[in-house]
């Protein structure tokens, strides 16, 4: 299981996927809202989406766990 | 033996050249079980494997080999310093590297003749210098002897600083002197084992009565976000992988590397302009693949600073980065920006901007860091550099922080943009406010004037669209994404050789 993390603080403004979503190298998983504007937080490696920690209008810190995906 | 029964050749060596051969011989690791031992307990190499890994097979010239400390009863092979010439990759270069198995690498009086006697044939030969400064600074059993009023190594390793490529490695601890050699390399590579800093453990504890370990004192991680390391690698092996790159854009080493796929350079830039991208995959979309070296990758991290290759030819990267302040420039990145140009200055790497800013930071957190002053370095470093450079404007290009990012007043060898290009002289949402602050204020609810005040700057916007500026000609073109590589490759192309050098250009700030 890998962990997928926010690299800015800011908060979720939209989920772009959901848990259980099958998801390629470089997609983008969730956006989250900095200095406005929206910074992706993409998967490193193709797999399963297990869970997405986050909901839209949270809250999030530089390096927080938003999202676990199992590698395909 | 007698010297007649030697006569003919018995290829026995006679007693003069054997006590030479094994007087040698005991410096080797090898023959230092107990030395190599402890560095195998702590999970370090010694410093003559990473010298041996680092150089090509047999080119190794040692210098001081026999060297021992200055009092006679201690022990000592090479005084704690090994150090020559050798070449990487066919490029000569001179190396040293602190050995820790002789009093903990410490710098005294022999060594310190010796590294200023090294440093003095880098200066001459003109040659990279690879510094391994693992080590605890001066070696206080010497403190009768008054050699380090005497000794050179940090005024040398100072004046090297523009002559020469110079890197150093730190795979272990490195404090005091060892670490001063250490910030005044052109970069710094430290490994996960790394611990650096100015003052060492017992002067921490004897000034301030903190009782620290030298892990918890100066740990790459901390290094790596103060910008006081520029990469942070795994290990020894790893480090000399960074090395043999790192020189590769010192040399003149052309063979071109595989290139990329252009096509992906499309559809880095989203079409919602709101939407932020990792502007690392524009560089990879140019470079030679596997040629990319990131410097300071979490330091000023607006910015991205990155020696590439582009058909074998190395240039510098300069790039914002739209995942951070939206890639506003604050003042670590600015200095980010700034060293860099002095660096590829100094020893003529051409330089290629990207440039996606909507400008310098804002607020009063940033002008507390003295950004008025910080800011105005990349200037300085940019309009003073010799080099040539290009630009290229990858979308946001607004207010001064482009000014810096290599535009037109700048004099870039060619200023190109992508379709997606915006431009402003400020903020426009700024501008906007002060241009028509009268309708502006005449509105009371704050959604309407919102809305009309974002009217106004989509107005302005639609007016310095790529094709817009270019009809004005501020862009020499306005290209394909995909075609980015090829119009680096002609710009570098059009380059006249670099003269040969025998001085200094400039120095390079340490910071």
């Amino acid at each position: 299981m890998k962990e997928l993390k926010s690299e800015v603080s800011g908060f979720v403004v939209s989920l772009e996927a959901k848990a259980g979503d099958e998801i390629a190298a470089g997609q983008v998983v969730l956006l989250v809202e900095s200095m406005k504007m929206e910074v992706p937080v993409e998967a490193q490696m193709a797999g399963t989406l297990e869970e997405i920690l986050v909901g839209e209008g949270d809250s999030v810190a530089e390096g927080d766990v938003v999202a676990h995906v199992r590698e395909a | 033996m007698t010297s007649k029964d030697d006569e003919g050749g018995s290829g026995e060596p006679r007693p003069d050249l054997a006590e030479v051969l094994d007087a040698k011989a005991a410096t080797l690791d090898d023959n230092r079980p107990e030395a190599l031992a402890k560095r195998a307990r702590t999970g370090h190499w010694t410093a003559r494997a990473n010298i041996a890994a680092l150089l090509d097979e047999k080119t190794f010239q040692e210098y001081g080999q026999l060297a021992r400390p200055a009092f006679d009863l201690r022990v000592g092979p090479a005084d704690g310093l090994v150090m020559g010439l050798g070449s990487v990759a066919g490029q000569s270069v001179a190396v040293a590297a602190y050995d820790y198995t002789v009093h903990a690498g410490t710098q005294a009086t022999i060594n310190h003749a010796k590294s200023d006697r090294m440093m003095h044939i880098v200066e001459r030969l003109r040659l990279p210098f690879v510094f391994w400064t693992e080590g605890g600074g001066w070696r206080p059993h010497e403190n009768n002897i008054s050699a380090r009023d005497f000794e050179e190594t940090f005024a040398m390793m100072a004046k090297l600083s523009g002559q020469v490529p110079t890197l150093g490695i730190v795979a272990g601890r490195c404090f005091a002197g060892n670490a001063n050699v250490a910030g005044l390399c052109d970069t710094l590579i430290a490994t996960r084992k790394a611990a650096l800093g100015m003052a060492g453990p017992p002067l921490v504890e004897s000034a301030l009565g903190l009782k620290l370990t030298p892990e918890e004192l100066g740990p790459p991680e901390v290094h790596e976000a103060s910008g006081a390391v520029d990469i942070v690698v795994e290990d020894e092996a790893e480090a000399i992988e960074v090395a043999r790159l790192y020189l590769s854009y010192f040399s003149d080493e052309r063979t071109p590397g595989e290139a990329p796929d252009p096509m992906a350079l499309r559809d880095i830039v989203p079409e919602n302009p709101r939407r932020a991208y990792d502007v690392r995959k524009v560089i990879e979309g140019v470079a030679d693949v596997g040629s990319v070296l990131e410097l300071r990758p979490r330091f000023g991290r607006a910015a991205v600073t990155a020696l590439i290759k582009i058909a074998g030819r190395p240039v510098g990267v300069l790039a914002n980065q739209p995942m951070f302040l939206a890639g506003a420039m604050d003042s670590p990145a600015c200095d980010k920006l700034a060293r860099f140009i002095q660096l590829c200055d100094a020893h003529d790497i051409p330089m290629l901007f990207l440039c996606d800013t909507p400008g310098l930071m804002v607020g009063p957190e940033v002008e507390a860091t003295a950004l008025v002053r910080h800011s105005s370095r990349i200037l300085t470093a940019a309009v003073n550099a010799t080099v040539p450079f290009m630009t290229v404007v990858l979308r946001k290009a607004y207010g001064l922080g482009y000014y810096m990012m290599g535009s037109l007043p700048l004099n870039p060898a060619l200023l190109v943009a992508w379709p997606t290009a915006e431009f402003g002289a400020m903020g426009l949402e700024g501008a906007v406010k002060i241009t028509h602050k009268q309708e502006l204020d005449a509105i009371d609810d704050q959604k309407t004037r919102l809305a009309r005040e974002r009217e106004l700057a989509d107005e302005i916007r639609a007016r310095n669209t790529a094709l817009q500026v270019a009809a004005r000609y501020e862009y020499d073109d306005v290209i394909d994404p995909a075609d980015t590589r090829d119009v680096v490759l002609k710009f570098l192309n059009a380059l006249p050789p670099t003269p040969p050098r025998t001085g200094r250009k400039r120095t390079i700030d340490n910071w």
